[in-house]
């Protein structure tokens, strides 16, 4: 993309963003909408103000954030660093993948909330759980993407390779691994995505803190402003992690895309 | 079914066999492909016999599916014979390394490291000292007419510029045998000529062997020692031309030789008969 057109994107969605906002505000203003049910900007604005003062339920509204970015973090860290090196070795070796894959295949499209029983049963109602849940949300992904990354390196590249001397741990650490941070950066973005929303369901395990909890439990008490600002928080720190990661992969692979 | 070129002035004089083993040496090589749903075998190569001398340029000339890549795939141990044998240095063939350069028809360089860093990688990964590796790199770098170009990242290179990195990767580590396959087959008219002039020039500084595959006879007859037409699948040699034109050759000079348009025919002629 060139220069000016993503400062015209930019510039068209910032546009869209406070012309969507601005009807809103208006239909709050106009009591075209029952404010209760969808209180306008203003109102989440001032809920926001009077959440930063005193905290939702005890605790203080960087306290919910840090919370579940912790929780979510947590899982998705442990799913990175035990599925990557999984994945890889499963697309190294058909046998390992042989071996592994039904499982990796039932769990993964497996909808995760029917584990929620299982989980408090075997692990309780703490952390543990909530971690391990936002862990098993993430990791089938990985796994996969990590896999079909290996599998998808060029034959005539790592022939290439070995015609230059790379043998054994050579090219896996000096060609497929370089060869496949690409696609591992592709995998970790949707699995983040995934991580991130299935926060909500890790939260309902019995919490008493936590943007997703903070959500449900506003609900309950019809705080339509603070689901709203608990919605807006969480879009937007998912948007902002996202950005994160897009930044680090262009730091990191310059090269994708254009081999 | 050698030609021989006896009339013609610029003769080299055809020399006496040697009387150690040739570089490589193909014994009756067949190879066979099972294709893997079907189960139909598919025959690429067949009674394939012939040899290859230290310090000659040989070509395999043949067309498109004469089995002419599988060659080189055999000499690489990328694949293995169904049948015959093959030898490299007289030893059974064993996968290639740096002492066995091999150039593909894409360039293949890894899109992750910088110009300089793709043409040292199999000194650096053999641990070569840059002291040994930087001054041949440099000399490579200027042969190959990238200068200025070290630190620029292979996606920022034209497809001619690619290639020549990857030749002079090949190169660094002073093989004794380049293996290339249809290297130049991918470039435009003008790039190909004065990369074909330029592998001339490094060849004749390197005295390396190369074993050059490509469907294109004026590139075989203005680069090669020796040629070897191919047969159409399963492929056999068809014809060995020892070229007539000694070792520094001009292209237009060769456009304008009688010989060249002669021996342009009677391959061709070879190649439509089949």
């Amino acid at each position: 993309m060139t220069q000016s057109s993503l400062s015209r994107r930019v510039f068209l969605g910032t546009v869209s963003v406070l012309l969507v906002i601005g009807i809103w505000e208006t239909a709050g203003r106009l009591s075209l909408v029952d404010a209760l049910l969808l209180p306008p900007p203003s109102e989440i604005l001032a809920t926001t103000r009077e959440l930063l003062q005193d905290g939702y339920r005890q605790t203080p509204l960087w306290a919910h954030l840090l919370l579940s970015l912790a929780r979510a973090l947590a899982g998705f860290g442990a799913a990175i660093v035990t599925g990557i090196p999984l994945g890889i070795a499963m697309g190294m070796s058909p046998v390992l993948s042989a071996l592994i894959d039904p499982f990796v295949q039932f769990l993964r499209p497996l909808p995760k909330l029917a584990l929620i029983p299982l989980v408090v049963l075997w692990f309780g109602i703490g952390e543990t759980s909530k971690v391990l849940l936002i862990y098993l949300s993430t990791v089938l992904t990985i796994i996969v993407g990590a896999a079909a990354a290996v599998e998808q390196v060029r034959r005539l590249q790592l022939r290439a390779a070995r015609a230059l001397g790379a043998r054994g741990f050579t090219m896996f650490r000096f060609v497929i691994l370089p060869a496949i941070l690409p696609d591992l950066f592709v995998t970790v973005r949707l699995a983040f995505g995934i991580g991130w929303t299935t926060l909500i369901a890790a939260e309902m395990i019995a919490s008493e803190a936590g943007l997703g909890w903070m959500v449900v439990n506003a609900g309950a008490y019809l705080r339509t402003d603070v689901v709203m600002l608990g919605i807006v928080l969480l879009g937007a720190t998912g948007y902002a992690l996202d950005l994160a990661l897009v930044g680090i992969q262009r730091w990191v692979t310059p090269w994708a895309g254009r081999g | 079914m050698t030609i021989q070129m006896t009339a013609s002035p610029g003769l080299r004089p055809v020399q006496a066999a040697p009387l150690t083993e040739p570089l490589i040496v193909f014994e009756d090589v067949a190879k066979r492909f099972v294709e893997g749903r079907t189960g139909r075998v598919t025959t690429a190569l067949e009674h394939l016999t012939f040899s290859v001398r230290e310090g000659e340029f040989v070509c395999l000339l043949g067309p498109s599916g004469c089995g002419k890549s599988s060659v080189l795939d055999l000499l690489c141990d990328f694949e293995r014979p169904s049948e015959g044998h093959i030898r490299v240095e007289s030893a059974p063939v064993k996968a290639p390394g740096p002492d066995r350069g091999i150039v593909f028809q894409e360039a293949l360089l890894f899109p992750w490291l910088t110009v300089l860093d793709n043409i040292t990688f199999a000194p650096r990964l053999a641990g070569v000292p840059a002291a040994i590796y930087r001054p041949r790199a440099d000399r490579l770098i200027a042969l190959m007419g990238l200068a200025g170009f070290e630190s620029h990242a292979p996606y920022e290179l034209s497809g001619g510029m690619r290639q020549r990195a990857a030749i002079a990767r090949a190169w660094i580590s002073e093989p004794r045998m380049l293996m290339m396959d249809e290297p130049f087959g991918a470039l435009d008219a003008q790039t190909r000529l004065s990369m074909q002039e330029q592998l001339l020039v490094a060849r004749e500084a390197t005295s390396a062997t190369v074993l050059f595959v490509t469907h294109d006879i004026e590139e075989a007859l203005f680069l090669a020692d020796r040629i070897l037409v191919l047969t159409r699948r399963p492929g056999r040699v068809a014809r060995e031309i020892v070229v007539p034109f000694g070792r520094q050759r001009k292209y237009e000079a060769l456009l304008a030789d009688p010989i060249f348009t002669q021996i342009k025919r009677e391959v061709l002629k070879e190649l439509r008969s089949r």
